[in-house]
Protein backbone atom coordinates (compact mmCIF):
# COMPACT_ATOMS: atom_id res chain seq x y z
CA UNK A 1 0.00 0.00 0.00
CA UNK A 2 1.40 3.36 -1.05
CA UNK A 3 1.61 5.98 1.69
CA UNK A 4 -0.73 8.88 0.95
CA UNK A 5 -3.43 6.44 -0.27
CA UNK A 6 -6.96 7.15 0.94
CA UNK A 7 -8.89 4.14 2.19
CA UNK A 8 -12.62 3.90 2.84
CA UNK A 9 -14.41 1.69 5.31
CA UNK A 10 -16.79 -0.97 3.99
CA UNK A 11 -18.79 -0.85 7.24
CA UNK A 12 -19.10 2.82 8.19
CA UNK A 13 -18.22 6.42 7.18
CA UNK A 14 -14.57 6.15 8.24
CA UNK A 15 -11.90 7.28 5.78
CA UNK A 16 -8.18 7.25 6.47
CA UNK A 17 -4.99 8.40 4.83
CA UNK A 18 -2.24 5.80 4.94
CA UNK A 19 0.84 7.39 6.46
CA UNK A 20 2.92 4.30 7.16
CA UNK A 21 2.19 0.78 5.98
CA UNK A 22 3.72 -2.59 6.79
CA UNK A 23 2.64 -6.14 5.91
CA UNK A 24 -0.99 -6.94 6.66
CA UNK A 25 -4.61 -6.09 5.88
CA UNK A 26 -5.99 -2.75 7.03
CA UNK A 27 -9.54 -3.16 8.33
CA UNK A 28 -12.34 -1.04 9.68
CA UNK A 29 -15.30 -2.45 11.58
CA UNK A 30 -13.77 -5.90 11.06
CA UNK A 31 -13.78 -5.71 7.21
CA UNK A 32 -10.87 -4.85 4.88
CA UNK A 33 -10.73 -1.22 3.74
CA UNK A 34 -10.40 -0.25 0.07
CA UNK A 35 -9.98 2.84 -2.10
CA UNK A 36 -13.61 2.59 -3.15
CA UNK A 37 -16.68 2.01 -1.06
CA UNK A 38 -18.81 -1.08 -1.74
CA UNK A 39 -22.32 -0.39 -3.08
CA UNK A 40 -23.78 -1.96 0.03
CA UNK A 41 -22.25 -1.48 3.46
CA UNK A 42 -20.98 -4.59 5.22
CA UNK A 43 -22.08 -5.37 8.78
CA UNK A 44 -20.06 -3.76 11.55
CA UNK A 45 -18.22 -6.38 13.61
CA UNK A 46 -19.21 -6.21 17.27
CA UNK A 47 -15.59 -6.27 18.44
CA UNK A 48 -14.66 -3.52 16.00
CA UNK A 49 -17.27 -0.85 16.77
CA UNK A 50 -15.33 1.56 18.98
CA UNK A 51 -15.50 4.36 16.39
CA UNK A 52 -12.85 6.59 14.81
CA UNK A 53 -12.06 10.22 15.58
CA UNK A 54 -11.41 12.90 12.98
CA UNK A 55 -7.78 14.04 12.83
CA UNK A 56 -6.48 11.25 15.04
CA UNK A 57 -3.56 9.04 14.08
CA UNK A 58 -3.94 5.29 14.63
CA UNK A 59 -0.89 3.10 15.10
CA UNK A 60 -0.03 -0.53 15.85
CA UNK A 61 2.22 -1.68 18.67
CA UNK A 62 5.13 -2.48 16.34
CA UNK A 63 5.06 0.97 14.72
CA UNK A 64 4.63 -0.54 11.24
CA UNK A 65 1.30 1.17 10.54
CA UNK A 66 0.08 4.72 10.90
CA UNK A 67 -3.34 5.83 9.63
CA UNK A 68 -4.69 9.37 9.80
CA UNK A 69 -8.46 9.53 10.16
CA UNK A 70 -9.82 12.08 7.66
CA UNK A 71 -13.47 11.15 8.12
CA UNK A 72 -14.83 9.60 11.32
CA UNK A 73 -17.18 6.63 11.58
CA UNK A 74 -18.49 3.91 13.88
CA UNK A 75 -15.96 1.16 13.16
CA UNK A 76 -12.59 0.53 14.82
CA UNK A 77 -9.42 0.44 12.76
CA UNK A 78 -7.37 -2.76 12.87
CA UNK A 79 -4.62 -4.64 11.07
CA UNK A 80 -5.21 -8.40 10.64
CA UNK A 81 -7.78 -8.32 13.43
CA UNK A 82 -5.64 -6.41 15.95
CA UNK A 83 -7.20 -3.07 16.90
CA UNK A 84 -5.02 0.02 16.40
CA UNK A 85 -4.65 2.63 19.12
CA UNK A 86 -4.59 6.42 18.87
CA UNK A 87 -1.26 8.20 18.85
CA UNK A 88 -1.81 11.09 21.23
CA UNK A 89 0.28 14.11 22.16
CA UNK A 90 2.00 13.61 25.49
CA UNK A 91 1.97 17.09 26.97
CA UNK A 92 3.86 17.99 30.12
CA UNK A 93 1.78 17.68 33.28
CA UNK A 94 0.41 21.06 34.38
CA UNK A 95 -2.18 22.51 36.75
CA UNK A 96 -2.99 25.77 38.50
CA UNK B 1 -18.15 34.66 4.65
CA UNK B 2 -15.75 37.44 3.67
CA UNK B 3 -12.15 36.43 4.38
CA UNK B 4 -10.10 39.61 4.63
CA UNK B 5 -6.87 37.65 5.21
CA UNK B 6 -7.50 35.20 2.37
CA UNK B 7 -4.18 34.27 0.75
CA UNK B 8 -2.10 35.28 3.79
CA UNK B 9 -0.15 32.44 5.39
CA UNK B 10 0.93 32.69 9.02
CA UNK B 11 3.63 30.40 10.37
CA UNK B 12 3.08 30.15 14.10
CA UNK B 13 5.69 28.76 16.47
CA UNK B 14 3.95 29.62 19.71
CA UNK B 15 2.39 28.13 22.80
CA UNK B 16 -0.23 28.91 25.47
CA UNK B 17 -2.86 31.58 24.69
CA UNK B 18 -1.40 35.08 24.24
CA UNK B 19 0.43 34.66 20.92
CA UNK B 20 -1.59 31.73 19.52
CA UNK B 21 -4.70 33.90 20.08
CA UNK B 22 -3.29 36.30 17.48
CA UNK B 23 -3.09 33.38 15.06
CA UNK B 24 -6.68 32.47 15.95
CA UNK B 25 -7.92 35.98 15.15
CA UNK B 26 -6.06 35.95 11.81
CA UNK B 27 -7.52 32.49 11.08
CA UNK B 28 -11.00 33.87 11.90
CA UNK B 29 -10.27 36.51 9.26
CA UNK B 30 -9.37 33.88 6.68
CA UNK B 31 -5.58 33.47 6.95
CA UNK B 32 -4.02 30.02 6.51
CA UNK B 33 -2.40 29.57 9.93
CA UNK B 34 0.09 26.75 10.33
CA UNK B 35 0.66 25.94 13.98
CA UNK B 36 4.00 24.24 14.49
CA UNK B 37 3.96 21.89 17.47
CA UNK B 38 6.45 19.55 19.05
CA UNK B 39 5.83 16.11 17.45
CA UNK B 40 5.45 14.35 20.80
CA UNK B 41 4.42 16.92 23.41
CA UNK B 42 2.43 19.34 21.26
CA UNK B 43 1.63 22.83 22.54
CA UNK B 44 2.33 22.74 26.29
CA UNK B 45 -1.16 24.13 26.83
CA UNK B 46 -2.57 20.78 25.63
CA UNK B 47 -1.58 19.56 29.09
CA UNK B 48 -3.60 22.27 30.86
CA UNK B 49 -6.47 19.90 31.48
CA UNK B 50 -7.10 20.76 35.10
CA UNK B 51 -7.35 24.51 35.54
CA UNK B 52 -9.42 26.28 38.15
CA UNK B 53 -10.43 22.85 39.41
CA UNK B 54 -12.28 22.01 36.17
CA UNK B 55 -11.29 18.78 34.41
CA UNK B 56 -11.35 19.07 30.61
CA UNK B 57 -11.68 16.36 27.94
CA UNK B 58 -8.58 16.54 25.66
CA UNK B 59 -10.90 16.16 22.64
CA UNK B 60 -13.06 19.07 23.83
CA UNK B 61 -10.28 21.19 25.29
CA UNK B 62 -11.69 24.71 25.44
CA UNK B 63 -8.35 26.24 26.46
CA UNK B 64 -6.87 24.83 23.23
CA UNK B 65 -9.95 25.56 21.09
CA UNK B 66 -10.29 29.26 22.01
CA UNK B 67 -6.80 30.32 20.82
CA UNK B 68 -6.32 27.72 18.05
CA UNK B 69 -9.57 27.34 16.12
CA UNK B 70 -9.31 27.51 12.37
CA UNK B 71 -5.62 26.49 12.26
CA UNK B 72 -3.77 23.46 10.94
CA UNK B 73 -1.20 21.71 13.11
CA UNK B 74 2.14 20.51 11.80
CA UNK B 75 4.43 18.48 14.07
CA UNK B 76 8.07 19.52 13.67
CA UNK B 77 10.94 18.97 16.11
CA UNK B 78 12.75 22.30 15.83
CA UNK B 79 15.65 21.00 17.89
CA UNK B 80 16.73 18.97 14.84
CA UNK B 81 18.54 20.40 11.82
CA UNK B 82 16.11 18.55 9.50
CA UNK B 83 13.15 20.08 11.35
CA UNK B 84 14.66 23.55 11.01
CA UNK B 85 15.08 23.00 7.26
CA UNK B 86 11.38 22.12 6.98
CA UNK B 87 10.50 25.26 8.96
CA UNK B 88 12.55 27.41 6.57
CA UNK B 89 10.75 25.86 3.61
CA UNK B 90 7.44 26.78 5.19
CA UNK B 91 8.78 30.27 6.02
CA UNK B 92 9.61 30.83 2.34
CA UNK B 93 5.93 30.38 1.54
CA UNK B 94 4.58 32.42 4.46
CA UNK B 95 3.79 36.10 4.98
CA UNK B 96 4.02 36.24 8.75
CA UNK B 97 6.14 34.44 11.35
CA UNK B 98 4.51 34.50 14.78
CA UNK B 99 6.30 33.36 17.93
CA UNK B 100 6.40 33.67 21.69
CA UNK B 101 9.33 31.37 22.39
CA UNK B 102 12.02 32.97 24.53
CA UNK B 103 15.04 34.53 22.79
CA UNK B 104 17.41 31.78 23.93
CA UNK B 105 15.16 29.06 22.47
CA UNK B 106 14.80 31.00 19.22
CA UNK B 107 18.59 31.17 19.06
CA UNK B 108 19.19 27.55 20.06
CA UNK B 109 16.64 26.17 17.60
CA UNK B 110 17.54 28.74 14.95
CA UNK B 111 14.19 30.38 14.33
CA UNK B 112 15.09 33.87 15.51
CA UNK B 113 14.57 36.76 13.12
CA UNK B 114 17.92 36.41 11.33
CA UNK B 115 17.33 32.71 10.62
CA UNK B 116 13.76 33.20 9.36
CA UNK B 117 14.69 36.31 7.36
CA UNK B 118 17.55 34.37 5.76
CA UNK B 119 14.90 32.01 4.38
CA UNK B 120 12.44 34.78 3.51
CA UNK B 121 13.57 38.43 3.65
CA UNK B 122 9.99 39.62 3.09
CA UNK B 123 8.41 37.89 6.06
CA UNK B 124 6.83 39.90 8.86
CA UNK B 125 8.33 38.72 12.16
CA UNK B 126 5.93 39.11 15.12
CA UNK B 127 6.95 38.43 18.72
CA UNK B 128 4.76 38.11 21.78
CA UNK B 129 6.57 38.31 25.11
CA UNK B 130 5.88 38.81 28.79
CA UNK B 131 7.99 41.87 29.51
CA UNK B 132 9.00 43.29 26.13
CA UNK B 133 11.82 42.66 23.68
CA UNK B 134 14.19 45.18 25.30
CA UNK B 135 15.57 45.53 28.80
CA UNK B 136 17.24 43.22 31.30
CA UNK B 137 14.27 40.85 31.49
CA UNK B 138 13.71 40.19 27.79
CA UNK B 139 14.96 36.64 28.41
CA UNK B 140 12.36 35.99 31.12
CA UNK B 141 9.02 34.31 30.46
CA UNK B 142 5.69 35.03 32.08
CA UNK B 143 1.97 34.39 31.95
CA UNK B 144 -0.82 36.94 31.98
CA UNK B 145 -1.30 36.22 35.68
CA UNK B 146 2.19 37.56 36.29
CA UNK B 147 2.79 40.13 33.53
CA UNK B 148 -0.66 41.41 32.59
CA UNK B 149 -2.30 41.20 36.00
CA UNK B 150 0.24 41.32 38.81
CA UNK B 151 3.27 43.37 37.88
CA UNK B 152 1.31 45.71 35.62
CA UNK B 153 -0.55 47.49 38.44
CA UNK B 154 -3.91 46.06 37.40
CA UNK B 155 -4.29 43.74 40.41
CA UNK B 156 -3.45 46.66 42.70
CA UNK B 157 -5.94 49.03 41.03
CA UNK B 158 -8.72 46.43 40.84
CA UNK B 159 -8.50 45.41 44.51
CA UNK B 160 -10.11 47.61 47.18
CA UNK B 161 -7.55 48.25 49.95
CA UNK B 162 -10.08 47.03 52.54
CA UNK B 163 -9.74 43.49 51.13
CA UNK B 164 -6.31 43.25 52.68
CA UNK B 165 -4.80 41.73 49.54
CA UNK B 166 -5.02 41.79 45.77
CA UNK B 167 -7.65 39.96 43.76
CA UNK B 168 -6.39 37.32 41.35
CA UNK B 169 -7.05 37.61 37.61
CA UNK B 170 -10.09 35.35 37.97
CA UNK B 171 -10.58 34.73 34.25
CA UNK B 172 -8.18 32.30 32.57
CA UNK B 173 -6.16 33.82 29.72
CA UNK B 174 -7.87 37.19 30.23
CA UNK B 175 -4.80 39.29 29.47
CA UNK B 176 -3.65 36.76 26.86
CA UNK B 177 -6.88 37.03 24.87
CA UNK B 178 -6.80 40.83 24.89
CA UNK B 179 -3.12 40.87 23.95
CA UNK B 180 -3.62 38.35 21.14
CA UNK B 181 -6.00 40.79 19.47
CA UNK B 182 -3.36 43.51 19.83
CA UNK B 183 -0.78 41.34 18.03
CA UNK B 184 -3.29 40.57 15.27
CA UNK B 185 -3.92 44.30 14.86
CA UNK B 186 -0.17 44.96 14.64
CA UNK B 187 0.26 42.22 12.05
CA UNK B 188 -2.59 43.66 9.97
CA UNK B 189 -0.90 47.07 9.99
CA UNK B 190 2.45 45.47 9.08
CA UNK B 191 0.80 43.63 6.17
CA UNK B 192 -0.66 46.92 4.94
CA UNK B 193 2.74 48.58 5.25
CA UNK B 194 4.40 45.77 3.30
CA UNK B 195 1.71 46.00 0.64
CA UNK B 196 2.32 49.73 0.24
CA UNK B 197 6.10 49.95 0.59
CA UNK B 198 7.47 46.43 0.14
CA UNK B 199 9.13 46.67 3.54
CA UNK B 200 8.67 43.78 6.01
CA UNK B 201 8.65 44.86 9.64
CA UNK B 202 9.30 43.12 12.92
CA UNK B 203 6.86 43.81 15.72
CA UNK B 204 6.55 43.26 19.45
CA UNK B 205 3.61 43.11 21.82
CA UNK B 206 4.18 42.16 25.45
CA UNK B 207 1.66 41.21 28.10
CA UNK B 208 2.99 44.17 30.06
CA UNK B 209 2.33 46.56 27.14
CA UNK B 210 -1.12 44.99 26.76
CA UNK B 211 -1.94 45.87 30.38
CA UNK B 212 -0.28 49.27 29.95
CA UNK B 213 -2.58 50.17 27.04
CA UNK B 214 -5.70 48.67 28.62
CA UNK B 215 -5.01 50.73 31.77
CA UNK B 216 -3.81 53.79 29.88
CA UNK B 217 -6.57 56.17 30.97
CA UNK B 218 -5.68 55.65 34.64
CA UNK B 219 -1.90 55.47 34.14
CA UNK B 220 -2.01 58.76 32.22
CA UNK B 221 -3.98 60.32 35.07
CA UNK B 222 -1.33 59.12 37.54
CA UNK B 223 1.45 60.58 35.41
CA UNK B 224 -0.36 63.91 35.08
CA UNK B 225 -1.86 64.38 38.55
CA UNK B 226 0.09 62.00 40.76
CA UNK B 227 -3.22 60.61 41.99
CA UNK B 228 -3.83 56.86 41.75
CA UNK B 229 -7.49 56.03 42.19
CA UNK B 230 -8.63 52.45 42.71
CA UNK B 231 -11.65 50.32 43.34
CA UNK B 232 -13.82 50.69 46.41
CA UNK B 233 -15.62 47.97 48.32
CA UNK B 234 -19.06 46.98 46.97
CA UNK B 235 -22.09 48.74 48.45
CA UNK B 236 -25.60 49.62 47.37
CA UNK B 237 -25.75 53.30 46.56
CA UNK B 238 -24.62 56.02 44.22
CA UNK B 239 -21.33 57.88 44.11
CA UNK B 240 -21.02 60.79 46.57
CA UNK B 241 -20.89 63.19 43.59
CA UNK B 242 -23.17 61.67 40.96
CA UNK B 243 -25.83 59.38 42.46
CA UNK B 244 -26.65 58.08 38.98
CA UNK B 245 -23.36 56.15 39.00
CA UNK B 246 -22.86 53.15 41.26
CA UNK B 247 -24.29 49.73 42.01
CA UNK B 248 -27.69 49.11 43.51
CA UNK B 249 -28.86 45.90 45.20
CA UNK B 250 -32.20 44.38 44.21
CA UNK B 251 -34.64 42.70 46.61
CA UNK B 252 -33.18 39.25 45.82
CA UNK B 253 -29.51 40.24 46.08
CA UNK B 254 -28.88 40.97 42.38
CA UNK B 255 -27.13 44.13 41.27
CA UNK B 256 -27.98 46.89 38.83
CA UNK B 257 -25.13 49.10 37.68
CA UNK B 258 -25.86 52.74 36.96
CA UNK B 259 -23.39 54.68 34.84
CA UNK B 260 -25.24 57.80 33.76
CA UNK B 261 -22.43 60.34 33.65
CA UNK B 262 -24.50 63.24 32.23
CA UNK B 263 -27.96 63.12 33.81
CA UNK B 264 -30.05 65.63 31.84
CA UNK B 265 -33.47 66.66 33.22
CA UNK B 266 -35.09 64.24 30.73
CA UNK B 267 -32.92 61.37 31.96
CA UNK B 268 -33.56 62.28 35.61
CA UNK B 269 -37.29 62.11 34.90
CA UNK B 270 -36.90 58.81 33.05
CA UNK B 271 -34.99 57.22 35.93
CA UNK B 272 -37.31 58.23 38.74
CA UNK B 273 -40.28 57.19 36.62
CA UNK B 274 -38.71 53.77 36.10
CA UNK B 275 -37.96 53.52 39.80
CA UNK B 276 -41.69 53.97 40.50
CA UNK B 277 -41.25 57.38 42.15
CA UNK B 278 -42.01 59.84 39.29
CA UNK B 279 -42.82 62.63 41.76
CA UNK B 280 -39.17 62.75 42.87
CA UNK B 281 -38.25 64.22 39.48
CA UNK B 282 -40.32 67.30 40.40
CA UNK B 283 -38.30 67.85 43.58
CA UNK B 284 -36.12 70.96 42.90
CA UNK B 285 -33.17 69.22 44.67
CA UNK B 286 -32.96 66.83 41.72
CA UNK B 287 -34.20 69.05 38.87
CA UNK B 288 -30.96 69.11 36.89
CA UNK B 289 -27.45 67.63 36.99
CA UNK B 290 -25.91 70.30 39.25
CA UNK B 291 -28.78 70.13 41.77
CA UNK B 292 -28.61 66.34 41.67
CA UNK B 293 -24.84 66.35 42.34
CA UNK B 294 -25.34 68.79 45.25
CA UNK B 295 -27.96 66.51 46.79
CA UNK B 296 -26.35 63.21 45.81
CA UNK B 297 -26.83 61.50 49.18
CA UNK B 298 -30.55 62.22 49.30
CA UNK B 299 -31.02 60.97 45.72
CA UNK B 300 -28.95 57.85 46.38
CA UNK B 301 -31.05 57.01 49.43
CA UNK B 302 -34.25 57.15 47.36
CA UNK B 303 -32.66 54.99 44.65
CA UNK B 304 -31.32 52.37 47.09
CA UNK B 305 -34.81 51.99 48.58
CA UNK B 306 -36.48 51.80 45.17
CA UNK B 307 -34.09 49.18 43.72
CA UNK B 308 -34.44 47.10 46.90
CA UNK B 309 -38.20 46.85 46.36
CA UNK B 310 -38.10 44.61 43.26
CA UNK B 311 -36.14 41.52 42.20
CA UNK B 312 -33.24 41.46 39.73
CA UNK B 313 -35.19 40.04 36.78
CA UNK B 314 -37.80 42.78 37.18
CA UNK B 315 -35.13 45.48 36.84
CA UNK B 316 -33.31 43.64 34.06
CA UNK B 317 -36.48 43.91 31.93
CA UNK B 318 -38.04 47.09 33.29
CA UNK B 319 -34.95 49.29 32.91
CA UNK B 320 -34.64 48.53 29.18
CA UNK B 321 -36.67 51.64 28.36
CA UNK B 322 -34.68 53.93 30.69
CA UNK B 323 -32.96 56.58 28.55
CA UNK B 324 -29.67 56.78 30.51
CA UNK B 325 -26.78 54.31 30.75
CA UNK B 326 -27.15 51.29 33.00
CA UNK B 327 -26.56 47.55 32.96
CA UNK B 328 -27.54 44.51 34.97
CA UNK B 329 -24.52 42.86 36.59
CA UNK B 330 -24.59 39.56 34.67
CA UNK B 331 -22.61 36.37 34.86
CA UNK B 332 -21.05 34.71 31.82
CA UNK B 333 -23.89 32.19 32.13
CA UNK B 334 -26.40 35.04 31.82
CA UNK B 335 -24.50 36.34 28.79
CA UNK B 336 -25.19 33.12 26.85
CA UNK B 337 -28.87 34.07 26.68
CA UNK B 338 -28.38 37.84 26.41
CA UNK B 339 -30.31 39.25 23.41
CA UNK B 340 -27.29 41.28 22.28
CA UNK B 341 -24.89 38.31 22.43
CA UNK B 342 -27.23 36.33 20.23
CA UNK B 343 -28.21 39.14 17.84
CA UNK B 344 -24.53 39.90 17.15
CA UNK B 345 -23.55 36.27 16.42
CA UNK B 346 -21.10 36.25 19.32
CA UNK B 347 -21.40 32.51 19.94
CA UNK B 348 -19.82 30.36 17.24
CA UNK B 349 -20.02 26.61 16.78
CA UNK B 350 -17.36 24.21 15.59
CA UNK B 351 -17.49 20.42 15.34
CA UNK B 352 -16.19 18.51 18.36
CA UNK B 353 -13.08 16.41 17.68
CA UNK B 354 -14.86 13.58 19.55
CA UNK B 355 -17.66 13.58 16.96
CA UNK B 356 -20.11 14.63 19.66
CA UNK B 357 -22.18 17.77 19.96
CA UNK B 358 -20.70 20.97 18.47
CA UNK B 359 -18.36 23.00 20.65
CA UNK B 360 -19.46 26.52 21.39
CA UNK B 361 -16.74 29.16 21.33
CA UNK B 362 -16.64 32.94 21.30
CA UNK B 363 -16.08 34.85 18.10
CA UNK B 364 -13.22 37.32 17.89
CA UNK B 365 -14.29 40.93 18.45
CA UNK B 366 -14.31 42.33 14.91
CA UNK B 367 -17.24 41.53 12.63
CA UNK B 368 -16.83 42.32 8.92
CA UNK B 369 -19.91 43.34 6.92
CA UNK B 370 -22.12 42.01 9.70
CA UNK B 371 -21.37 38.46 8.60
CA UNK B 372 -21.40 35.44 10.87
CA UNK B 373 -18.02 33.87 11.57
CA UNK B 374 -17.51 30.42 10.13
CA UNK B 375 -14.48 28.49 11.23
CA UNK B 376 -13.30 25.02 12.16
CA UNK B 377 -12.24 23.40 15.44
CA UNK B 378 -8.67 23.57 16.70
CA UNK B 379 -6.46 20.87 15.20
CA UNK B 380 -5.33 17.82 17.10
CA UNK B 381 -1.57 17.95 17.68
CA UNK B 382 0.26 17.36 14.36
CA UNK B 383 -3.03 16.54 12.63
CA UNK B 384 -2.05 18.11 9.30
CA UNK B 385 1.67 17.34 9.11
CA UNK B 386 1.73 15.28 5.92
CA UNK B 387 -1.08 17.15 4.17
CA UNK B 388 0.58 20.55 4.72
CA UNK B 389 4.08 19.35 3.83
CA UNK B 390 2.83 17.80 0.58
CA UNK B 391 0.94 21.02 -0.19
CA UNK B 392 4.20 22.90 0.35
CA UNK B 393 5.92 20.75 -2.23
CA UNK B 394 7.75 18.26 -0.05
CA UNK B 395 7.90 14.81 -1.69
CA UNK B 396 6.54 11.78 0.12
CA UNK B 397 9.93 10.04 0.22
CA UNK B 398 11.38 12.95 2.14
CA UNK B 399 8.35 13.02 4.47
CA UNK B 400 8.97 9.36 5.28
CA UNK B 401 12.65 10.04 5.83
CA UNK B 402 11.88 12.97 8.14
CA UNK B 403 9.37 10.84 10.06
CA UNK B 404 11.91 8.06 10.48
CA UNK B 405 14.36 10.54 11.98
CA UNK B 406 11.70 11.97 14.32
CA UNK B 407 12.12 15.43 12.77
CA UNK B 408 8.39 15.60 12.02
CA UNK B 409 5.36 13.94 13.60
Amino acid sequence: MKPGTRLKSATCDTEVMVIRCGEGAIECGGVAMAETKPAEAAALGADFSGGTLMGKRYVDAAGAFELLCVKPGKGSLAVDGVVLVTKDAKPLPASD
Amino acid sequence: MIKVMDGIRVLEVAQFTFTPAAGAVLADWGADVLKIEHPIRGDTQRGFLNMGGVQLDPLRHTLIEHPNRGKRSVGIDLATAEGQEVLYELAKQSDVFLTNFLPKVRQKNKFDIEHIRAANPNIIYARGSAWGNKGPEREQGGFDGTAFWSRSGIADAMSPKELGGPLSQGIPAFGDSIGGMFIAGGISAALLHRERTGEALELDVSLLSTAWWASGALISQVMETGILTGNSMPKSGGSPVNPFTGNFTTSDGGTINMCTLSPTPQIIKSLFTHLGVPEVADDPRFADAISLFTNADAASEIMVKAFAAQPYQYWRQHMKTYTGQWAPIQSFEDLLTDDQTIANDMIIEVEGADGGKPLRLVRSPVQFNGEKLETTRAPQASEHTEIVLMEMGIEWDRIEELKAKGAIA
